[in-house]
């Protein structure tokens, strides 16, 4: 179906060539997974496919890209794109109608074709949304959004899919409902698919082939499961592997399971593979009990809402009550919509409750200034470009401290920019930072004034896992600057590592309350799709005492027959 | 308690004129009112027909004539379920062109004479108004740039009109956070004596100018991904080619609704002309 012959290709003004000497094929029916690490070639690959490189963003190309056999380069953008379907990483900006069914169909229309309507409702049946066709954009949710612009491709009826980062700001329900639908496709409809995609979980379990690229080379492509296997690989380009594969790998590397076993990649295999392992409860996992702090914020009987388009304003908190003490950290969790970002605003005061009172360290909201709340409580948004209100991140840290003559703010957004691995890049402006350096450039932003709550909203979202692991670990930094914390997040390991309570948002309700132990046996959260991470199935499916959520919990709790004591101490920090 | 009465009040009013409010008034304007009698027209009737109710009242100078048609757009206004907003802007729009002129000098006790000739300005104003409003916030943008280019109107331009729509929402929630952020980290003055008061609004101010200029930042960014995605969705051919514009206005067609529509409006024109010229007369004789 692809083949790309030893393509070279140089961005405009660009020293180094982004792809070298790549060669591909990809047989009709696939469906690949294109890895790698930030800015290896991948999204430039896939905009060679669809002859946006070399029609509309002119660069220096050599080499091939044969689609079904017809050269992309003589080919023209409107004839490729109903072969090949593209859906961006920042979907949003890909809609560009009003409502669903004209976004949907408007690529049939622009070539002319009769049946434009029946064809966008027909793609909207394939991902589900058919019953929304007459909603205006912003009455969907993120994840329909998402579909959307699948729809949008698929309206055109191509051969080729090719999704960036699909699942990227999708909760756990959507991103495993969006990977059925592409199954679906991919099986039933025959297309096939390419995914650039870092959750390796959803590799395993869905994808047939991947491809591994690193520097704008191809180091190799392999059978999904195959791939997943080359640890090493992985980890030097910043992929991790399914956790299933990582603890076995560790386990193989200390001996305790044997040379030649085949690591697997999904529960299922790990259940063979780990079966000369027993179980030992771990010392490690009796925490001392915490001492609970005075109530850092207190909301009491809320009622708050946004105001509709059409008819009644519909609330999303109602009588809705909650106290967060000081030392907690706190995961906020539930679907797209549930009122995670709406309570963060509420708690801030940037967002005032119809009825009820919100008190942060016993003061009533209402009767603080916004200078008065900055120095008790700060936020972080999901979008760090909304953060980003000068033109270099050095000032941006800075502009709080300054405006309220702080004594020595010079000094300590030195010590920020340290802190946060930033002096190098203090002078830039923070929007054409990578992903993990904006986020991390908030983050200092967001406790310049040393406040004694945080609010994070999605600090992980969008990020590939070598930088969420870097986030984690300035999460971790932040211990005795700013003790209460609140993280809205759909991460399911950054809960597991992290909090210490977790809150399952429905609806403007509060559906669970209490440690992960307790959250992830509620079977209403389980509903949600909020499930633990893979490495905690797996250790349940060996022993039914087990309740591991981490790797490295889980590499202590299974050890060889006999238990080697002082072994174990050895590893235990 | 009056004076958290009056807490209350000025809490509430500082809450509603938010940009929060303010997107949500704009949305409601063009989406919010989709299922009404208007919206329901065809936009090229409703386009004719503001044709003549936006041209036609400035050249009339009949109190009776100007009354009759401003109780139609009135009706028409009021089909067409206009955001409060935009009534409220209109009030503020004729009141400020004439009516004050008409209230100073009734109140004055001007004669007849000016009274009745500020009053038919106003009435000329408030005529117009309407019929704007009533066409360009009872259409929701699609249709009315749908109806636009069937006379005619660049399609870039009808384009432009939808995905500014399209568009505007997303933007003012930026505009809003940006200025949160703002708020959050700024430092307002204190507004408790009269020149504080003033220090604060011309901080406020201050603060929504330099806002801008992260929104336009960050638009330039996401707006690269718009442009690459139309190239693909062919918007570009589509520009050249005449059977997308067939295929895209053959939506547009009469309908019964239409023609009763326009039915009414010339029977009820025709009633007022009849009815001022036949009391013009009566009063000629007397």
């Amino acid at each position: 179906m692809i083949r790309i012959e030893d393509l070279t290709f140089t961005y405009p003004g660009a020293s180094k060539p982004s792809l070298k000497h790549v060669r591909l094929h990809v047989e009709k029916g696939d469906f690949l997974a294109v890895i790698g690490n930030n800015g290896c070639g991948k999204s430039t690959l896939c905009k060679t496919l669809n002859g946006l490189i070399p029609h509309f963003i002119t660069g220096d190309m050599e080499g091939r890209v044969l689609i079904d056999g017809l050269d992309t380069a003589e080919q023209d953008v409107g004839d490729l794109a109903r072969k090949v379907g593209y859906v961006y990483q920042d979907f949003e900006n890909q809609i560009v109608r009003p409502t669903v069914l004209d976004d949907a169909s408007f690529a049939c229309l622009n070539y002319a074709m009769d049946e434009y309507k029946e064809r966008g409702k027909r793609a909207l049946s394939m991902c589900g949304l058919r019953e929304k066709e007459n909603d205006f954009i912003w009455q969907l949710s993120g994840g329909q959004k998402h579909l959307l612009a699948l729809s949008g491709a698929l309206a055109l009826e191509p051969e080729v899919l090719i999704l960036d980062e699909p699942i990227a700001q999708l909760d756990p329900f959507h991103a495993r409902q969006t990977y059925e639908i592409l199954k679906k496709l991919n099986q039933e409809y025959g297309k096939t698919i390419i995914v650039i995609e870092h959750h390796t979980e959803y590799i395993a379990q869905y994808c047939k082939n991947a491809v591994l690229m690193r520097d704008g080379e191809i180091l190799w492509k392999l059978p999904a499961r195959e791939a997943l296997r080359q640890v090493e690989d992985l980890e030097e380009s910043n992929i991790f592997p399914p956790q299933v594969t990582s603890a076995a790998w560790i386990l193989k590397k200390k001996g305790i399971l044997s040379q030649n076993v085949q690591l697997p990649t999904t529960v299922d295999e790990g259940r063979e593979v780990f079966s000369p392992c027993r179980f030992w409860p771990s010392v490690r996992r009796n925490q001392e009990e915490k001492q609970k702090g005075e109530t850092m914020v207190d909301l009491e009987n809320i009622r708050a809402g946004y105001r509709a388009v059409k008819g009644e304003n519909r609330p999303i908190f109602d009588g809705f009550s909650l106290k967060i003490r000081k030392g907690e950290k706190v995961a906020l969790m539930g679907t797209n919509g549930a009122g995670k970002s709406t309570m963060m605003k509420l708690m801030i005061g940037l967002m005032k409750p119809e009825e009820g009172t919100v008190f942060l360290q016993g003061k009533n909201t209402r009767k603080m200034s916004p200078e008065e709340m900055s120095r008790l409580i700060s936020m972080v948004y999901q979008n760090p470009e909304e953060m980003f209100i000068k033109d270099s991140i050095q000032a941006d840290i800075a502009y709080a401290m300054k405006v309220r003559q702080i004594p020595d703010w010079e000094k300590r957004t030195e010590e920020l920019l340290e802190l946060f691995d930033l002096t190098a890049i203090k002078e830039r402006d923070g929007r054409l930072l990578s992903g993990g350096q904006m986020r991390r450039a908030s983050l200092a932003i967001g406790i310049a004034l040393n406040p004694g709550i945080l609010l994070l909203d999605e600090p992980t979202a969008n990020l590939d896992i070598a930088t969420r692991h870097e986030i984690m670990k300035t999460l971790k930094r932040l211990k005795g600057i700013t003790d209460t914390v609140v993280i809205a997040t759909h991460d399911m390991q950054l809960v597991c590592q992290w909090a210490d309570r977790i809150l399952v948002l429905k609806e403007g309700k509060l559906i669970a309350d209490g440690t992960r132990d307790e959250i992830f046996t509620d079977s209403n959260t389980a509903e949600l799709g909020i499930r633990p991470p893979e490495i905690y199935a797996m250790g349940r499916a060996l022993s039914e005492k087990a309740g591991c959520y981490t790797i490295e919990e889980f590499v202590d709790c299974f050890q060889e027959k006999e238990r080697n004591e002082m072994h174990y101490a050895g590893e235990a920090v | 308690m009056r004076c958290i009465m009056l807490e209350k009040l000025s809490e509430n009013i500082f809450d509603k004129v938010s940009i929060d409010f303010l997107r949500n008034q704009v949305l409601k304007n063009a989406y919010g009112n989709n299922d009404t009698v208007i919206a329901a027209l065809d936009p090229r009737i409703l386009l004719l027909w503001y044709l003549f109710f936006g041209l036609v009242p400035w050249f009339m100078d009949n109190v009776i004539l100007l009354l009759g048609m401003f109780l139609l757009v009135a009706v028409t206004a009021r089909l067409a379920k206009i955001a409060p907003l935009v009534l409220f802007l209109f009030c503020l729009g004729v009141f400020t062109q004439t009516g004050y002129l008409l209230l100073v000098s009734l109140f004055f006790g001007g004669n007849g004479e000016t009274v009745v000739s500020l009053l038919i300005m106003t009435l000329k104003v408030a005529v117009v108004s309407l019929a704007s409003v009533t066409v360009f916030s009872g259409l929701d943008p699609d249709r009315l740039a749908n109806g636009l280019e069937w006379f005619g109107c660049p399609e870039r331009f009808s384009f432009s009109i939808s995905f500014g729509y399209r568009m505007l929402p997303i933007l003012m929630e930026e505009f809003q956070n940006i200025l949160l952020s703002y708020r959050l980290r700024g430092n307002a003055p204190a507004r408790d004596t009269l020149a504080g008061k003033v220090k604060w609004l011309v901080y406020q101010v201050k603060v929504i100018m330099s806002a801008f200029y992260p929104l336009m930042l960050n638009t330039a960014k996401r707006s690269r991904t718009t442009v690459e995605a139309l190239e693909l969705k062919g918007y570009r051919y589509a520009s050249r080619n005449m059977a997308v514009k067939r295929i895209r206005l053959a939506s547009l067609r009469l309908k019964k609704a239409d023609i009763w529509f326009v039915g009414l409006s010339a029977v009820w024109t025709a009633v007022c002309l009849g009815l001022s010229q036949w009391v013009g007369s009566g009063v000629l004789q007397i």
